[in-house]
């Protein structure tokens, strides 16, 4: 088989972060590629580069042996690269006709446009796809397989080479996954190429030639499929050197009274039957690739978000549905995911957001005193060793770490029970990290129940006492934090595997 | 129920000719000689510029933009007419005049649009600032005067017929068969659509959404000056109130013919439908007599139209797709 696509020492930096280190790997003709990786492992990354949207700092990328024209989309699309992304790219108030002409519409010899062609040739396009819909309906008005049935006929009529497809299933049902699997394996047998990124390890197998895995930024291998099994995938995705925090701490306080407890929580289609407990005194980490429905899950819990059915109890209280004031009462506190977004008020002083959520403590009259808002925010910067400037230091100019023990500081002068952290770490750096872990323990040990949400690996496996993996809006186990490996997540975390290991009902 | 009420919502069309009908049947009950042939062409022939600037104002707000410059152009292009053509000004040939403020009007379009395409403000703070800075313009330019006395070959624009047909309406219908003709027969029409519905695909398949939104004001500024010189021709004199409140009526009529506000949706014979609606409530309030009273309630009416509109708009896009509902 010839090479299609060569992709030659690729370099690309964001600022400090260094997303894609020397990638070379190479792509055949009429071959399905596959990609995987942990998140952030530079998969979307390098679909950016090849479509033309990133421009790589180093390295070089050749199609049929010419090179890409690196940030100019539409030029690369004309070198025969066509991508589906994982949300949709199509024009939902346009039909189907459009939608695969617009940008090189076909004219007539007076310069109209040439409807009946383009209609001719899309429903052509869609019967090779074995699809058969209204090509003059809206696509607002199709179910997404049908959209991204339509995105790949204008892939084809674009007489594209390389297909790059970015999750094409996450909210496929099985029959149109079969369906779509079919139209893969047309389009292969007619020539074309397909990178193909997953993070179902099934589909992998079931429909790729070969599999590139990639890791931290880093190419770890290209195998051939027959080559590899599940197993060593697995381990290629999380082989990562973890020195700095292999080691466990050994926090085992004496364990209090149940401090939270979900029971059959339901709120689909974000996440199903979800039952656990966190203990006072207890850390609880949970796993899960993004989009398994654990933030949604804290949503609820805090009270942001309505769900549909299941009770949650704090100290054995139901609490009510939606509704944020209450969990704030019964002692719920969550920092956010987002905390530039939805943590704090970057304009605002460190004082008046340490202050934010207590404000009613801080009366004089029916003013706010400015000495007990001081002397508040002062106590919380000295107990998290916040740095910075003073009380009064407007909060953007303080790095990431320093900002987020400020949204801890605000949440901890609410005197919380349960304290919910979504991705307390991201985008902090290792001594911060470490300082983050600190705080989080002393908590634990004062008795505050603990329920850690993370994408990150070894701090999952570093802080927890137990371990919760969510997969695709489910709970789909629990592992021991002293015992547990990266491995044991990963395999939880991961769709569509044959489910070992401790399930929970 | 839901299957019944969900259609007339998405076809906007449906639910403007039903109110047509209801509103001409009601008028004519109170007042019969609503439905005199001539009454009938006097609304057409008030509804010619209104239709004229609703072309481009459509073609903008599919783009996700929005002007509300229109009335204070009108505004500003009528003092033009006036002080380049009344014979008790400078006197200048209409033709060369009717030129210079086509020109002139696709000129404050493009202007427009460079501010809001190079310039990235929003195009709602661009329009509006030039909503008080041209009307403002137009009244420093005629000084507090009416203006009379236009060449009766100019005036002949606004007040003659052609096979029984205001002129005013030949050339109305002129230009909304020359944007139906873009919006479904060229690439540009199309692009308007896809560049409303998707900005962030459109400008990835290589769109350029710049030319794309400066055609729309720039063609909006052209048929606002056509409407301009209509509304001169049939009214014979020149204030500095022309075209006041417009910007609002004509947005009206875009948003209640279905076009949506957010971009990428609607059809011209929906938008054509609401501003023959418009006009007739408008035309409606006079013949009921209410005096002095009626502008009033006009405002009030449009108001009310645009919330409905925008709300029926927000219900049909958040609609779940025909399949689940079977």
């Amino acid at each position: 088989m010839s090479t299609l696509v060569e992709i030659n020492n690729i370099d690309k930096r964001f600022g400090g972060v260094h997303a894609l280190k020397a990638v070379t790997f190479t792509i055949d003709t009429g071959e399905i590629h596959s990609l995987c990786g942990e998140n952030g492992a530079g998969k979307s990354t390098l679909i950016k580069i090849l479509c033309g949207a990133y421009i790589p700092n180093e390295g070089s990328i050749t199609i049929d042996g010419r090179e890409l024209p690196y940030g100019n989309v539409p030029g690369v699309g004309q070198l025969g690269v066509a991508v589906i992304h994982q949300e949709s790219t199509a024009f939902l108030d346009l039909n189907a006709i459009d939608n695969v002409f617009i940008g090189r519409e076909l004219r007539t010899s007076w310069g109209a446009l040439n409807r009946k062609a383009m209609a001719r040739e899309t429903r052509e396009l869609l019967a090779r796809l074995q699809e058969s819909l209204d090509i003059y309906k809206p696509l607002s008005q199709m179910t997404v397989a049908q959209r991204q049935m339509v995105t790949m006929a204008r892939a084809l009529a674009q007489k594209c080479k390389l297909l790059i497809m970015d999750e094409p299933t996450a909210s496929l049902s099985k029959r149109e996954t079969d369906v779509l699997f079919d139209n893969i394996a047309r389009l292969k047998a007619g020539g074309v190429s397909i990178l193909y990124v997953s993070h179902r390890m099934e589909e992998i197998f079931q429909l790729s030639d070969r599999v590139t895995v990639f890791r931290d930024g880093e190419h770890v291998g290209t195998e051939p499929i027959g080559n590899v099994d599940t197993q060593k995938v697995i381990q290629m995705m999380v082989g990562r050197e973890v020195a700095e925090f292999t080691k466990r701490h050994e926090h085992k306080a004496h364990q209090g009274a149940t401090a939270l407890a979900l029971d059959n929580l339901t709120s689909r289609p974000a996440f199903e039957n979800i039952s656990f407990e966190v203990k006072a005194g207890e850390i609880v980490g949970m796993a899960g690739l993004v989009g398994s429905g654990r933030s949604e899950i804290a949503r609820a819990v805090f009270g942001i978000d309505n769900y549909q059915s299941g009770v949650i109890r704090v100290l054995g209280k139901a609490q009510r549905k939606g509704n944020v004031r209450d969990a704030m009462a019964a002692g719920i506190a969550m920092v956010p995911e987002d905390r530039q977004h939805e943590g704090l008020l970057l304009p605002l002083t460190v004082s008046a957001n340490i202050s934010m959520a207590v404000l009613q403590n801080l009366l004089c009259g029916p003013f706010l005193s400015k000495k007990k808002e001081g002397a508040l925010a002062q106590e919380y910067i000295e107990e998290l060793s916040i740095r910075t400037g003073s009380a009064h230091a407007v909060t953007s100019t303080l790095s990431g770490g320093n900002q987020q023990k400020v949204v801890i500081g605000k949440w901890l002068a609410t005197q919380p029970r349960i304290l919910i952290l979504d991705e307390p770490t991201r985008g902090v750096d290792v001594g911060a990290k470490a300082e983050m872990y600190r705080i989080i323990r002393e908590l634990a040990e004062k008795g505050v129940a603990i329920w850690v949400i993370s994408s990150d690996m070894p701090e999952i496996l570093h802080i927890s006492d137990r371990i919760l993996v969510m997969c695709e809006g489910r709970l789909k186990g629990e592992l021991e934090g002293k015992s547990a490996t990266q491995e044991d997540v990963m395999r939880l975390a991961l769709p569509d595997l044959s489910e070992e290991g401790a399930i929970l009902a | 129920m839901r299957k019944f009420i969900l259609p007339l919502i998405q076809r906007r069309e449906i639910g403007l000719i039903i109110l047509i009908v209801l509103l001409t049947g009601v008028t004519a009950y109170i007042n019969p000689s609503f439905l005199a042939v001539s009454n009938l062409m006097q609304i057409l022939n008030n509804c010619a510029p209104v239709a004229l600037i609703s072309c481009g104002v459509m073609l903008v707000i599919v783009t996700a933009e929005i002007d509300i410059s229109v009335g204070s152009l009108t505004g500003l292009l009528s003092a033009f007419i006036a002080l380049l053509m009344s014979r008790e000004q400078l006197g200048w040939n209409p033709f060369l005049v009717m030129l210079i403020i086509l020109f002139l009007g696709a000129l404050m379009g493009t202007v427009t649009g460079l501010l809001v395409t190079i310039g990235k403000v929003p195009s709602i703070i661009v329009t509006l600032g030039l909503l008080t800075a041209l009307r403002g313009a137009a009244i420093k330019v005629l000084g507090g005067k009416t203006i009379k006395d236009y060449p009766e070959s100019f005036r002949y624009l606004g007040t003659e017929s052609l096979l029984g047909v205001p002129i005013s309406v030949w050339i109305a219908i002129a230009a909304i068969a020359f944007t139906a003709w873009l919006i479904r027969w060229t690439r540009l029409g199309r692009r308007l659509y896809a560049l409303g519905s998707n900005p962030q695909s459109a400008i990835l398949l290589g769109l350029n959404e710049r030319a794309l939104k400066c055609f729309t004001f720039a063609f909006t500024g052209f048929l606002t000056a056509v409407a301009t010189i209509l509304i001169v021709a049939k009214l014979g004199n020149v204030e500095a109130a022309i075209g006041k409140g417009d910007e609002l009526l004509i947005v009206t009529c875009v948003v209640v013919g279905g076009v949506s506000i957010s971009g990428g949706r609607g059809q011209l014979a929906g938008v054509m439908l609401a501003v023959f609606l418009m006009v007739m409530i408008r035309t409606n309030l006079t013949y009921l007599q209410l005096g002095p009273e009626a502008t009033k309630w006009e405002r009030a009416i449009q108001g009310l139209f645009i919330l409905a509109a925008v709300i029926l708009d927000h219900v049909a896009s958040h609609a779940k797709p025909a399949e689940s509902e079977a």
